[in-house]
């Protein structure tokens, strides 16, 4: 009894541990290791021994590796930031080069900048993001849906901007719909398949019910501006759906 | 860290034992621990940090694969993840025993002519 209750304590213990190792590791083998860890917890006992020194050494060992996988984990993170922040770099030479040739593209310092930290944000949460699921349409759909993300709230910005009506910041709640939605699907691909869909709805309410007040030549453009976002948040929710179906399957 | 052209690269002592344990069936974490020991006479004690470090990165490279939970009928009635090896890590095991094979080959006719 006495060591049922010790051997209980312990495997506790090793539970709690294994709680330092990145999350992803945890999820996958948590389960297995500490039924490990009872399992040579048990045979110790079956040859009536003690199972101090077992404990330690096992806890010990368990903490070498979690100090491994975190190493490893931050030098994957590193090496993604490296090349999200380089690729970041090569897209921002196509605004800087456009502004040296067309005439009245005057940017300053601190627009590049902001450019420059939306590309990254962008790629990072992609990186981020895509990881979760192998399938390619997941990460497909989290590259098609985090670009016109981008799109929309970078064009949005400069038409807000030069048209100065504010009514045009609805569009930003397409994002907000996106974001919560989201966070709400725990980035599962038939929740994000649900919130790709819910943000095309949502431009579209848009579209019809706010009056873009543009003249008539720039009101066409804007029309088709809409279609085109509409159909690629439809195009990502699809992508996410067959990801979810693949999964299921 | 297991690459994933591992039919060419050597394998680590942890990775080799461990696909070794594995070549004669699937097994669930304690039972590959138990069969390293057995392999290795007892030389090699591994614990779980390095076994399931070690897996998942094999699981990475494709040269393991999780079979389904169920119940060992040599243990308790608590049910268990299995291992096994996939077609991929049986070839990596027969390209290290291989290179094995070749390293002893030279070794031992160095060691002739030297006599």
């Amino acid at each position: 009894m006495a060591n049922k209750v010790r051997d209980q304590h312990f495997r506790n213990l090793y539970s709690m541990l294994l709680r330092l190792y990145p999350r992803a590791f945890r999820g996958k083998f948590s389960e297995g290791m500490t039924q490990t860890f009872h399992d040579l917890c048990r045979e110790r006992e079956e040859a009536g021994r003690g199972l101090l020194g077992l404990a330690l050494w096992i806890f010990f060992e368990t903490l070498a590796g979690i100090a491994r996988e975190n190493i490893t984990r931050m030098n994957q993170l590193g090496r993604t930031m490296l090349r999200v922040a380089l690729v970041a770099l090569c897209l921002l030479m196509v605004p800087l080069v456009a502004s040296r040739l067309v005439d009245g593209w005057k940017w300053g310092l601190g627009a590049f900048v902001m450019v420059y930290l939306l590309l990254f944000v962008t790629g990072m949460a992609y990186a981020v993001i895509a990881r979760k699921m192998g399938a390619w349409t997941y990460k497909a759909g989290v590259g098609l849906a985090l670009a016109a993300g981008l799109a929309l709230g970078w064009s949005n910005m400069v038409h807000v901007a030069d048209s100065e009506n504010p009514a045009n910041l609805a569009y930003y709640s397409v994002l907000a719909v996106g974001g919560i939605g989201a966070w709400l699907a725990r980035l599962e691909a038939r929740g994000l398949a649900r919130t790709l869909f819910a943000m095309a709805a949502t431009l579209a309410v848009i579209a019809v019910i706010l009056p873009s007040g543009a003249p008539p030549y720039l009101a066409r453009n804007m029309t088709i501006g809409h279609v085109l976002f509409v159909a690629l948040f439809i195009a990502s929710g699809l992508l996410f759906r067959r990801a979810s179906l693949a999964g299921a399957n | 860290m297991v690459k994933r052209n591992t039919a060419q690269a050597p394998l680590t002592p942890a990775v080799l034992h461990i696909l070794l344990a594995l070549s004669g069936g699937e097994r669930h974490g304690y039972g590959i621990m138990k069969q390293v020991e057995a392999d290795s006479h007892g030389k090699v004690k591994m614990g779980p940090g390095t076994l399931y470090g070690s897996v998942g990165r094999m699981m990475e490279a494709g040269l393991v694969r999780e079979s389904n939970k169920r119940v060992d009928p040599e243990m308790d009635d608590e049910r268990r993840i299995y291992y096994g090896l996939t077609g991929q890590g049986r070839a990596a095991l027969e390209a290290e025993l291989q290179r094995y094979r070749g390293v002893v080959a030279v070794a031992e006719g160095r060691l002739a002519h030297g006599q």
